[in-house]
């Protein structure tokens, strides 16, 4: 639909701005993650050296004949706290995230190998948290005050109050304890000795994908089963906000003027509302989906930890429980990471999507 | 003889609903008539209905009003009665209508093109190649300079006077037979201003549709209008031609609203102003809704004043016609 311009035209020079803007905020990431990791360390700092040094100890039968305080020295767990993060911060750049204590591996590849399990799950809950929360939400303004907009409402509220421990419990009670539909865990131990025997190739590492290109469609229904329970809980406690951010949104845009020229224009109501008013009224509800994904992805912790998944979330939730300061820096750091790129494109979506939004 | 009417607007009410459930009579019982090609003014203060009486001539209330009453002739058909896929038929196409603030008209997210595109490709079916070229025709014809740019760009590129001027090349894309201005240059700075009102001349001569401009400004109204209905608190309280209106007005509240009017030719310490203020909706006076502000007024504008027609469609609404004739001296 392009005709050619005389000058370069405006794309061009738009995708040479989307770049530069890229580069200059990724380039802020890791003054990010520094600041991330100095605000971390600075926490487990408070713990004295003792403390620490019974991270390093899994059992008393280690200390037997061995003098604690030449435990300190060697791990210079008495160093001043900068020397000691100076030296963290060495082996970190050299691609050195330390010992995972609790995952029984280096840390880097145990969050590797945990994060597509959570990054499934966030896919997963984000799909229906994102639709029913937009399509209730408009459903909810163009019925503004009626029966339904107000029990949409309550129905959301209720969502929304629902700590995910207590709905996730109700989840695992019904859908496990009394229908058997949707068990814990990641898979059943059947599917988990086919995707851990060599003819399963692991592309992803979530289960879901890979079992689909591995043309296994009964593995790929078994991860949906135990998805469920997990993405049920999600959905009903995180889609609420949307279907509030959205239903205000849609009925501040159906009182604005171009809707009313879109209707004075002749066009259908189906089309006044899909392309005119919806259009502008999602504006602000992609932001918040991105930041919901965003948090999700970082805060799985307590179904993954309900639902007894194998995750990032319950990876950190345990690293933390048992002290083992080099996971939670690792899983901090990644977090971080997760934080800024995800917000990267959140912004980026918004100028994408808004005309009005420059990338400056 | 009888003279073409192209849009007959009878007895038309409009009814509000507040929050507590009250009835506002925003629009109560107005009449007049637009002839094809010739500009009608419609005039009065903030507040007086003449807004709302636009919206309902293209159905467009808001979900809290509603259509009471009356009817709305447009070459013959009364568009109360139609149903509302006839209706969308008739907005755009046959009535057209461009806003005060031409920067909310504008959806933010489509370009000025997407936007007059669709109104073509809506009314007339041409391919939509020949509906950017037509596009791209109206924005040249309405006097934005290098339109096929201007199509790609979106609304916040433009300024104030080049939005206004996109649309009115949205509204005579489909070279509707009217057009309703509804305070058409009220957010616009007074050259430009000017401006416009003479494109929107300009652009009647070359189309030949009827204007319907509402407005509060009695210069414009001098400027542009070939008939004048005046509308005082959801009522119309004279109509008639310019002439009649400017020249030899016959009710009291015509008569304030131009003496209110600052003149230059004229020596005056203060601007004349009509005592008192605009009833609040909910309660109307019985009768004439002049009452109270009215230096002629006595028992008699209790009830509900006469239809009084002076010849040549200068009618007024007061029991005191004749009377005010005489104070008319005193401009």
């Amino acid at each position: 639909m392009l005709e050619p311009h005389g000058d370069c035209g405006p794309h061009g020079a738009w995708f040479a701005l989307m770049i530069f803007y890229i580069l200059r905020r990724l380039l802020f990431l890791p003054l990010t993650l520094f600041g991330i990791s100095l605000l971390i360390f600075l926490m487990i700092g408070f713990l004295g050296p003792y403390q620490r040094l019974a991270t390093f100890i899994n059992s008393p039968e280690r200390l037997k004949g061995a003098d604690v305080d030449k435990l300190v020295e060697l791990y210079g767990l008495n160093d001043p706290l900068i020397i000691q993060y100076g030296r963290w911060l060495k082996n970190v750049l050299r691609g050195n995230l330390g010992w995972s204590y609790v995952g029984k591996e280096p840390v880097l590849s145990a969050i590797l190998k945990r994060f597509p399990y959570t990054l499934e799950l966030t896919l997963f809950a984000a799909i229906p948290i994102i639709f029913l929360g937009t399509s209730l939400g408009v459903l909810a303004a163009l019925n503004h005050n009626k029966p339904l907009d107000h029990g949409l409402r309550i129905f959301a509220v209720v969502g929304w109050s629902f700590p995910d421990f207590v709905f996730g419990l109700f989840v695992l009670m019904i859908f496990y304890g009394t229908l058997g539909w949707f068990p814990p865990g990641n898979l059943s131990v059947w599917a988990e000795e086919i995707v851990k025997s060599p003819h399963f190739r692991n592309f992803t590492g979530m289960l879901t994908l890979d079992a689909l290109l591995n043309g296994r469609f009964d593995v790929f229904l078994d991860a949906l089963r135990h998805l469920a329970g997990p993405v049920l809980t999600l959905t009903y406690v995180e889609f609420a906000f949307l279907l509030r951010i959205t239903r205000s949104s849609m009925l501040e845009v159906l009182r604005k003027e171009y809707v009313r020229t879109a209707r004075a224009k002749g066009l259908d109501e189906r089309v006044v509302i899909h392309k005119h008013a919806k259009r502008n009224a999602l504006i602000p509800v992609a932001t918040v989906s991105g930041q919901t994904v965003i948090g999700l992805l970082a805060g799985t912790v307590i179904v993954e930890t309900i639902f007894n998944r194998t995750g990032l979330g319950s990876f950190i939730a345990l690293a933390s429980q048992q002290l083992d300061y080099a996971s939670i820096m690792g899983g901090s750091l990644f977090f971080g990471l997760i934080l800024v790129i995800g917000n990267l494109c959140v912004d980026l979506s918004y100028a994408l999507i808004d005309p009005r939004v420059r990338l400056e | 003889m009888k003279e073409p009417v192209l849009l007959e607007v009878r007895n038309l009410k409009v009814y509000f609903r507040n929050d507590e459930g009250l009835e506002l009579r925003a629009v109560d019982g107005v009449s007049f008539t637009v002839p094809p090609g010739k500009t009608v003014a419609l005039v009065g203060e903030s507040g007086c209905g003449k807004s709302v009486t636009a919206l309902a001539i293209l159905r467009l209330v808001e979900a809290n009003g509603r259509i009471a009453g009356g009817e709305v002739l447009f070459e013959g058909k009364n568009l109360l009665a139609l149903s509302e896929r006839e209706m969308q038929r008739v907005r755009g196409k046959e009535i057209a209508i461009i806003f005060q603030e031409p920067s909310a008209a504008l959806n933010p997210v489509y370009t000025v093109g997407e936007q007059i595109v669709e109104a073509i490709l809506l009314h007339q079916s041409v391919s939509r190649e020949k509906a950017r070229a037509l596009a791209e025709e109206m924005l040249h014809l309405v006097g934005i300079p290098e339109p096929r740019k201007r199509l790609n760009e979106y609304p916040h590129e433009l300024s104030g006077g080049m939005k206004q001027r996109a649309m009115i090349a949205m509204a005579l894309s489909c070279r509707p037979k009217l057009l309703i201005a509804d305070e058409p240059t009220t957010s616009l700075d007074v050259t430009i201003q000017a401006q416009i009102l003479e494109l929107l001349r300009e652009l009647q001569r070359q189309i030949g549709m009827a204007i319907l401009l509402i407005t509060h400004d009695l210069g414009i109204v001098a400027d542009m209008a070939d008939e004048v209905v005046v509308m005082y608190a959801g009522k119309v309280v004279e109509r008639g031609t310019k002439y009649d209106i400017f020249k030899r007005c016959r009710h009291p509240y015509t008569l304030g609203l131009l003496r209110s009017v600052p003149r230059l030719d004229v020596d005056e310490n203060a601007l004349a102003s009509i005592p008192g203020f605009v009833p609040d909706p909910l309660h109307f006076p019985e009768g004439c809704r002049f009452r109270g502000r009215c230096f002629l007024e006595d028992e008699t504008c209790a009830t509900e004043p006469p239809e009084v027609a002076l010849g040549d469609g200068h009618v007024v609404y007061c029991h005191h016609a004749a009377l005010s004739e005489v104070c008319h001296g005193e401009r």
